[in-house]
């Protein structure tokens, strides 16, 4: 089946209910989305598809219809995404192992709804796990994003 | 719980040409209850909070749906997340305990209108039987709604161990085209 | 109580033999820290000034061998480095470097000992000296106990001022200047017309000087980074899905396995029928390991597939199976013949309770998971003649020892590439993992192997936090408290994890009572018994280790004894509390908090303490009780640390502490059927998510003597200091945790 990620179709032999997340890391070496529960409990595995934020280990590579972005196509350390830019401002990650799941769906929430309320992020995310206790600085970051993207 | 006026009918049924009884209809009306009060059904047919339920598994009653999800007034998430974040809309499915479950249809909440969760028997039949509070359906289009709905096929096999209504989806739409026929009776009618 | 004393003496005598031997405080000679690992690896044109520094014509890089499981570690390391090296560590490679006895960890001994942080004595300095000399003799290149600045903090300092003085002695070689015409900036040597030399381009002359020993460190007021707002170096990386984890390491010719051993802990396997794996797409093989089965796969998700499909004939648990049953032997172990320690024993206890009105109290806590978000995870590399592991891992030295006598290499063709984790908690403080890929390895050589576990895996085989119970008896005199008895019974986990590790536990284990005996107040009577129950399931270190559930037993007991006395619980701390930078931050989160200010109806503040790893912490947490349940409005902290490094970091590190103590307080237990852990991934065991957070406001003060680490202490008085602002708010005292047994949380 054919997949495009960050922008590359790529061509790839895998069963049609392998998820997405197994096609990209071990099958794309795209290892920027992480494996945490592998039932949509944590969201590290969180990319865009048409830039909606899905839980990469839930959806099967058979039903991806569009566009798939990683946090690598997202943008690049000398071409940081807004919301990079906030998460690096405030110095959010800790371990840093669930942040790439979790700028994902900030930065899906922020296209989606750009003047969010702050009970709008808190529920927005809340589906992102992190065990170090980031939560502080991701609600500050995402309001920082928000500014940034406005402004852009 | 299981209240069968349904098996009853199917072991006895009435000559086409008969009109059920307003007690057969009542009967069948109670059936369709044990379902649309079941939490199956009722874990989406929420208000206008749109904040789903997640009574079943091992969360309890009155649970609600963990990570804070909030439908908002889009009724699928789009001011927060969406519910297809995780409800992937795909032909998959997905069996796996604590996993989202899937159908191939988006995942939504129904309009708040359609709240059937804390719903008395008598409020919800009131409710179901008008198309101004139905989704504007008249009942044989209902029928053709339960049985066409990827929704109401999962909430009668959802897998992963998960509650499921009592009686089936067959038994389900004989009941309401037998409350319907029997002019869709409340308790409380006069 | 023969045994606490032979304990007592024994670690005295090996203080007294250390300080024979030529051990001093005070002077630090650069030489003593050993052979340099790194020289053994140079290629032509690098240079290894130092175990910490290394250059070549590419740049630096900066070894900073404490593991980074989230706390900021290796960037903090480099800071330090670099404050001296005068480079920026933007600029530089951080490397956690080889495992090597130079980098055994000085401090976290003492954690084992029965020495108050607050003791200044004579046997508390002999013993700090004797962890130190242990460390050392043993190689003990580990990461833990909140050591890895109080540590660090002079070693790699003066790492990075031995290097830069070297460079500095090759550049007077290739100028033929003074040194003191010369200054060193931002990886340059600069001359006094102003050029500058490279430190790369005097890479090659360093090497052939005898690194500088004397030198001086800089006075804190010349200092770059040090106590200023620091980047951390790993954080672009870590936003940009850049930085390589141990489950991201990609080899050519890569194959991917998982495990499943036995869900019933300890039980085995009897027998096991591959034949449906076997033929499931991209299988490559099914292969026994201890206790279960492995597969290997061309894909991690075909190995998971596959490992469900192995039909396995699992033995039953050795093991007390069942929760309840491990609660009752829990109880049963609170007697003399179980006594383990009874370090604080002040005043005559048994006569002050005789006679009066005791208050008594019984609080049970949980097993808990450390359940980090990356699963346990390695790539190994075995041929005839050597062994590569890649993982995250905080006991590189131990890993060696333990593949070399599971694979008969020698330690030295062990090399243990040590990664950045996703979390730990303590949980990369065991190679139970690794063991299990080498496993496989031994049966497929010459094949790199990523094995990585599924959640349910890492769940059900986590050595959780031991469960306990404590009992308080008390007596209150005129409106103070008089009498404090807690009496605490866990499972030793110095017994059940140092065995994993092939080491003795010699004496009590201070974790059963950590957090609980070495606190600073004067009750007249007070005394913490800790009495040890027979083994169960295997048990390990959870982030802030006793003192993690010991912060609840014991200010959970303090709050109850205030309340019986009439007393508020801030004010009668401050009045019992002898240690002056304790005093500090109790009375700086009662103005945070305006303590004793109304919060109107429903509504309630609790206040816990609890120093843990030389750091005092004061936490006061606000509730309200809505009609949905309790929620957490707010937290108020003041810890000390001697000197915050980083006000960045610190701050992250004690809100990360404080909603790790609160997440576990109020949802998550580790139950057990069969001796199997019925939690089996995160939606039994949540934790906080981000709606729950509280605001968090944290104030780091700087009166203790010594410096100290934040990636602990932070944690311990969370869940007392909620329970108490409960019971505040509502009236109800919650004595066991998880509290959603007792409440709900909106």
């Amino acid at each position: 089946m054919k997949l495009t990620v960050n922008g590359e179709t790529h061509d790839v032999d895998v069963e049609d209910d392998m998820p997405l997340l197994w096609v990209l890391r071990d099958e794309l070496g795209i290892t920027g989305p992480k494996y945490g529960c592998g039932i949509a409990q944590c969201g590290a595995c969180t990319v865009h598809v048409d830039g909606v934020a899905v839980r990469s280990c839930q959806l099967a590579a058979g039903d991806v219809i569009g566009d798939v972005t990683t946090i690598e196509g997202l943008g690049t350390p000398s071409a940081l995404h807004a919301v990079q830019e906030a998460w690096i401002d405030l110095q959010v990650a800790q371990c840093g192992y669930c942040q790439a799941g979790q700028i994902m769906q900030a930065a899906s929430f922020l296209d989606m709804n750009s003047e969010p309320t702050d009970a709008q992020i808190d529920a927005a995310m809340s589906g992102n796990l992190c065990r170090c206790g980031s939560y502080p600085r991701i609600r500050d970051a995402v309001k920082l994003a928000a500014i940034k993207l406005r402004r852009v | 719980m299981r209240t069968f006026a349904v098996a009853l009918l199917l072991a006895t049924p009435v000559a086409a040409q008969d009109a059920p009884t307003k007690a057969q209809g009542l009967a069948a009306w109670d059936d369709i209850y044990a379902v649309t009060s079941h939490p199956r059904c009722t874990n989406c047919h929420v208000g206008a909070d749109g904040i789903p339920m997640w009574d079943g598994l091992t969360y309890g009653a009155d649970a609600v749906h963990g990570m804070h999800v909030l439908a908002g007034e889009s009724r699928v998430g789009a001011e927060t997340m969406p519910c297809r974040t995780c409800h992937i809309g795909a032909q998959s499915g997905n069996a796996t305990p604590h996993a989202p479950p899937m159908i191939d249809d988006a995942w939504r909440l129904p309009p708040a209108e359609l709240a059937w969760l804390g719903k008395s028997s008598d409020a919800l039949c009131a409710q179901l039987r008008d198309p101004e509070t139905n989704d504007g359906f008249a009942m044989d289009g209902l029928a053709t709604h339960l049985e066409t709905s990827a929704f109401v096929a999962w909430g009668f096999d959802p897998g992963a161990g998960r509650s499921v209504p009592p009686g089936t989806l067959d038994e389900m739409v004989v009941a309401l085209n037998l409350w319907a026929a029997a002019g869709t009776p409340c308790a409380s009618d006069p | 109580m023969g045994r606490v004393k032979t304990i007592a003496r024994r670690s005295f005598l090996i203080g007294s033999a250390a300080i024979a031997g030529g051990v001093a405080f005070g002077t630090y000679l650069y030489k003593r820290e050993g052979e340099n690992p790194l020289l053994a690896d140079l290629k032509p044109g690098e240079t290894a000034i130092t175990p910490y520094v290394r250059i070549d014509a590419q740049g630096i890089t900066l070894i900073t061998p404490r593991a980074d499981v989230g706390q900021g570690a290796w960037s903090m390391q480099a800071h330090l480095i670099t404050e001296e090296l005068d480079i920026d560590p933007a600029t530089a490679t951080v490397s956690p470097g080889p495992a090597s006895a130079i980098y055994y960890n000085g401090v976290v001994g003492a954690e084992a000992m029965p020495i108050a942080a607050t003791s200044d004595t004579l046997l508390a300095r002999t013993g700090r000296g004797a962890a130190d000399v242990m460390g050392k003799l043993m190689g003990l290149h580990i990461t833990g106990g909140s050591s890895t600045v109080p540590d660090m903090y002079d070693r790699l300092r003066m790492a990075g001022a031995v290097a830069r003085e070297t460079l500095i002695r090759a550049a007077m070689k290739q100028t033929g200047l003074p040194r003191d015409q010369l200054s060193t900036e931002n990886g340059h040597v600069v001359l006094p017309d102003g050029s500058k030399i490279d430190y790369l381009d005097l890479a090659v002359a360093a090497a052939d000087i005898d690194p500088v020993q004397d030198v001086a460190l800089r006075d804190p007021s010349q200092w770059r980074y040090l106590t200023k707002p620091q980047k951390r170096t790993d954080m672009v990386a870590k936003s940009t899905g850049t930085l390589t984890y141990g489950i991201d390491m990609v080899m050519d010719g890569m194959v991917y396995a998982t495990t499943r051993t036995n869900p019933a802990m300890g039980g085995g396997i009897i027998g096991f029928d591959a034949a449906a794996a076997q033929a499931m797409r991209g299988v490559r093989s099914v292969l026994p390991i201890t206790g279960g089965i492995a597969v290997v796969a061309d894909n991690t998700w075909r190995a998971f597939q596959a490992a469900q499909a192995v039909d396995c004939d699992w033995g039953p648990s050795p093991y007390i199976g069942n929760t309840a049953d491990q609660f009752d032997a829990v109880a049963a172990s609170m007697t003399d013949d179980h006594q383990d320690s009874r370090f604080k024993d002040e005043g005559d206890v048994t006569a002050a309770l005789d006679g009066a009105d005791v208050i008594e109290a019984e609080y049970r806590i949980p097993y808990l998971a450390h359940a980090p978000l990356e699963p346990m995870s390695v790539v190994v590399k075995m041929t005839r003649t050597r062994l590569d592991i890649w993982t995250g891992t905080q006991i590189p030295r131990f890993v060696q020892a333990n593949m070399a006598k599971l694979t008969g290499l020698d330690a030295d063709n062990i090399h243990v590439h040590v990664l950045m984790s996703g979390g730990s908690f303590g949980r990369r403080l065991e190679d139970d993992y690794v063991a299990q890929a080498v496993e496989i390895a031994l049966q497929l050589r010459d094949t790199p192997i990523k094995m990585i576990w599924q959640r349910e895996e890492d769940f059900t085989h986590d050595f959780s936090r031991p469960l306990a119970i404590a009992r308080g008896r008390g007596a209150v005199k005129s409106g103070a408290l008089d009498a404090f008895d807690l009496s605490i019974a866990a499972p030793s986990v110095a017994e059940s994890s140092l065995a994993r590790l092939g080491q003795p536990a010699i004496g009590p284990d201070v974790a059963i009572v950590a957090g609980a005996w070495d606190q600073p107040f004067a009750i007249p009577n007070y005394r913490v018994t800790g009495y040890r129950t027979p083994a169960m399931v295997p048990i390990s270190s959870w982030r802030s280790v006793g003192a993690s559930g010991n912060g609840f037993l014991h200010e959970s007991f303090m709050d109850e004894m205030c309340h019986a006395a009439g007393v508020d619980p801030l004010e009668e701390r401050l009045r019992l509390c002898w240690h002056a930078p304790s005093r500090k931050v109790l009375e700086a989160v009662g103005e945070m908090s305006d303590w004793g200010s109304d919060l109107g109806p429903n509504r309630g503040r609790g206040l816990a303490f609890t120093l843990a790893f030389g750091v005092p912490v004061a936490q006061v947490v606000e509730v309200t009780n809505t009609d949905r349940g309790i929620r957490i409005d707010k937290v108020f902290v003041a810890a000390d640390v001697g000197r915050v490094l980083d006000p960045v970091n610190f701050e992250a590190q004690v809100q990360g502490g404080v909603i790790f103590g609160l997440g576990h307080a109020m949802n998550c237990e580790m139950t057990y059927v069969d001796g199997a852990a019925q939690q089996d991934n995160y939606h039994a065991y949540e934790g906080m998510r981000l709606y729950q957070t509280p605001e968090i406001m944290v104030r780091g003060l700087e009166n203790g003597d010594k410096i100290r680490g934040i990636g602990e202490p932070g944690v311990p008085p969370a869940a007392p200091a909620l329970a108490n602002a409960i019971f505040a708010a509502t009236g109800q005292r919650i004595r066991e945790l998880p509290l959603s047994k007792s409440v709900d949380f909106v």
